[in-house]
């Protein structure tokens, strides 16, 4: 799934680790996430969203074709 | 806060059980190294086995005891091991080994089912052994290794 992580972390001027200790989780997780390799979970994507003050589908971008159920 | 550190007592209970349970097994074992040394059985095996439960006891209780006084240390280690990219890889790596596991013992099973009648030659000494040892390592092979491939594909 696309999101908007890498471009409104950049903007606020966070380092990845400063937003994985944001959001209490490793930084490995953030360059997963950035890379749109990982998808989150429904709390981590809230807590996301909170983080940058936007609404979870201003943050991810779902389109059908992430669905592989 | 207030969740991690109740995360964190709950990991330091575990790590005083586990120091228990490590103290009983090996008593266990001297006690029958002393009382049965006269059956053919190494009950250094048993000791063993109480060793490496107290050690781990040991590791848990120091090691979630110093997070409990440093914040720092605490945080690092909740996300160590909470972060759920993390929990989610652990979990397909325990579902791989689980499934491996399944399988061998399946295997030896049917051999077994087999050999009692016959058709199959005996798992007994040293391929019994092997075999064995074979369901401990492979499934633990398995989780290594799936940890390896999800960490690169997530």
């Amino acid at each position: 799934m696309k999101n908007r992580l890498e471009e409104l972390r950049s903007r606020n001027g966070w380092t990845q680790q400063e937003l994985a200790d944001r959001v209490e989780v490793s930084r490995q997780t953030i360059i997963s996430l950035e890379s749109g390799r990982y998808n989150p979970s429904i709390l981590l994507a809230f807590r996301l969203a909170r983080m940058f003050q936007m609404q979870i589908e201003d943050l991810f971008i779902y389109s059908e074709e992430d669905y592989d159920g | 806060m207030a969740s991690r550190t109740s995360w964190i007592m709950s990991k330091i209970r575990l790590g005083w059980i586990f120091l228990a349970v490590g103290v009983v097994i090996a008593l266990v074992g001297v006690l029958f190294e002393t009382r049965f040394s006269d059956l053919a059985y190494n009950y250094r095996i048993i000791t063993g086995l109480g060793i490496l439960f107290i050690g781990i006891g040991i590791g848990y209780v120091v090691r979630y005891r110093s997070a409990l006084k440093d914040e720092q240390s605490a945080r690092r280690l909740s996300v160590e091991e909470r972060d759920e990219r993390t929990v989610m890889m652990r979990a397909r790596a325990g579902n791989r080994a689980y499934w491996v596991s399944a399988a061998l013992i399946y295997i030896g099973l049917m051999w077994a089912s087999f050999a009692a009648n016959g058709d199959l030659p005996d798992l007994a000494g040293n391929t019994l052994w092997f075999f064995l040892a074979g369901c401990v390592l492979i499934p633990f092979g398995v989780y290594v290794a799936s940890l390896l491939v999800d960490e690169r594909n997530f």
